[in-house]
């Protein structure tokens, strides 16, 4: 074996630990735990079998199977980008709903003589 | 109702003295008449410098204002408590806890002025750009009932270029995405009846909320009157509004809500 696929092994279990981690600590949804144990599996699967991407090669027709990762790996990427960034906005939409809020609450309440 | 001599309004803005504080006197008349039923939401972060003489000069004229203080950290929290002590029947003070922009401070003060039942909700600048006289041209259409919106458009010869080119950008970009081509889209004095300030619905949370004031008026079919305003550009308020800087960002977030 290769240190890449040392590396890869590595990466790849530490990935899962943390997910599983954070699933169980209720920061991580169901249906992402899947997905993120799916890229972590894919990647354990790559790493101790590089021979397996020229499955891929072939049903794809890119031509080695190095590039196909790098390909899916920034597709992949621009997706989660993409999706962090719509987070955000909701949470900052989120978070000016609860300002508003706020303010509009509280000058109720000191509008009220009898509140100190 | 008016009646028909209070309509020379129009001839206010060419009869006025440049920059003068006295009100003319159709404006004194007006303001006597109207200035109670007149709500004036009045966005305000970090505008120690000019808030206090904005505030006294409008509240001098018995108008009622909600102030949004949209988590300002310099003096204007204080400011502004002092002059509410001093007037605590015309002020009504709303906070932000942290900075959320114009947007979320315009719609703020929207909710809050509904309950209070007002003729005419007009929205104005904090950092002293607006004429108290250009009040009248501007609330005038909206207590006769002639207009659900009016907008104070600014005279773009007289803006610094800076200005003038984010502006211009701003009214472009408003036309694309809002399908409405108004002569001022980013004006800061607007007069908004109260039924069309219930129906708008506003969700943009910095300056592009003026292009989306637009485009809601559009979309629930009001009537908009545009009238000429006069602006007082001073060092401080050229710092603060759309330039082109303010321009790219709107127009960044307009492409991305889009794809959205």
């Amino acid at each position: 074996m290769l240190i890449y696929q040392y590396i890869g092994l590595l990466i790849g279990i530490i990935g899962i630990i943390i997910s599983i981690l954070r699933f169980r600590d209720g920061k991580m949804s169901l249906s992402m735990v899947l997905v993120w144990i799916t890229i972590w599996v894919l990647l354990l699967i790559f790493s101790a079998y590089p021979a397996a991407t020229t499955l891929l090669t072939n049903i794809t027709g890119i031509g080695r199977g190095l590039d196909i990762i790098l390909i899916f790996g920034l597709i992949g990427c621009f997706y989660l980008i993409f999706k962090i960034y719509g987070m955000i906005e909701n949470i900052e939409e989120e978070i000016t709903l609860l300002t508003r809020e706020i303010a509009l609450n509280k000058k109720e309440n000191t509008e009220k003589p009898d509140k100190d | 109702m008016l009646k028909k001599s209070d309509d020379k309004f129009l001839s206010l803005i060419t009869m006025r003295l440049n920059g003068g504080c006295k009100l003319t006197h159709e404006t004194e008349e007006f303001l006597e008449k109207y200035g109670k039923t007149i709500l004036i939401v009045l966005p305000a972060f970090n505008e120690a410098k000019t808030i206090e003489n904005v505030m006294e000069e409008l509240l001098e004229k018995g108008m009622q204002l909600i102030v949004i203080d949209d988590g300002s950290y310099d003096e204007t929290t204080s400011i502004v408590g002092k002059v509410h002590k001093k007037y605590p029947q015309q002020v009504h003070l709303y906070r932000h806890p942290i900075n959320r922009g114009l947007g979320a401070a315009i719609s703020t003060g929207l909710e809050a002025s509904l309950s209070k039942n007002p003729r005419v909700i007009v929205t104005f600048d904090a950092d002293g750009q607006h004429h108290i006289d250009d009040l009248v041209p501007v609330v005038k259409p909206v207590i006769e009932k002639k207009a659900d919106v009016v907008i104070g458009t600014r005279n773009f010869q007289e803006m610094p270029f800076r200005k003038k080119f984010g502006n211009n950008v701003m009214n472009i970009i408003t036309r694309i995405f809002y399908g409405m081509g108004v002569s001022d889209s980013q004006s800061g004095l607007r007069a908004i009846s109260p039924d069309a300030a219930n129906i708008m619905e506003l969700h943009s949370r910095d300056y592009g909320v003026s292009s989306e004031i637009i485009g809601e008026i559009k979309r629930k079919d009001l009537t908009l009157i545009e009238v000429p305003i006069e602006t007082i550009y001073t060092d401080y308020s050229l710092s603060k509004g759309t330039d082109t800087k303010i321009g790219l960002k709107i127009l960044a977030r307009l492409i991305k809500n889009i794809f959205k």
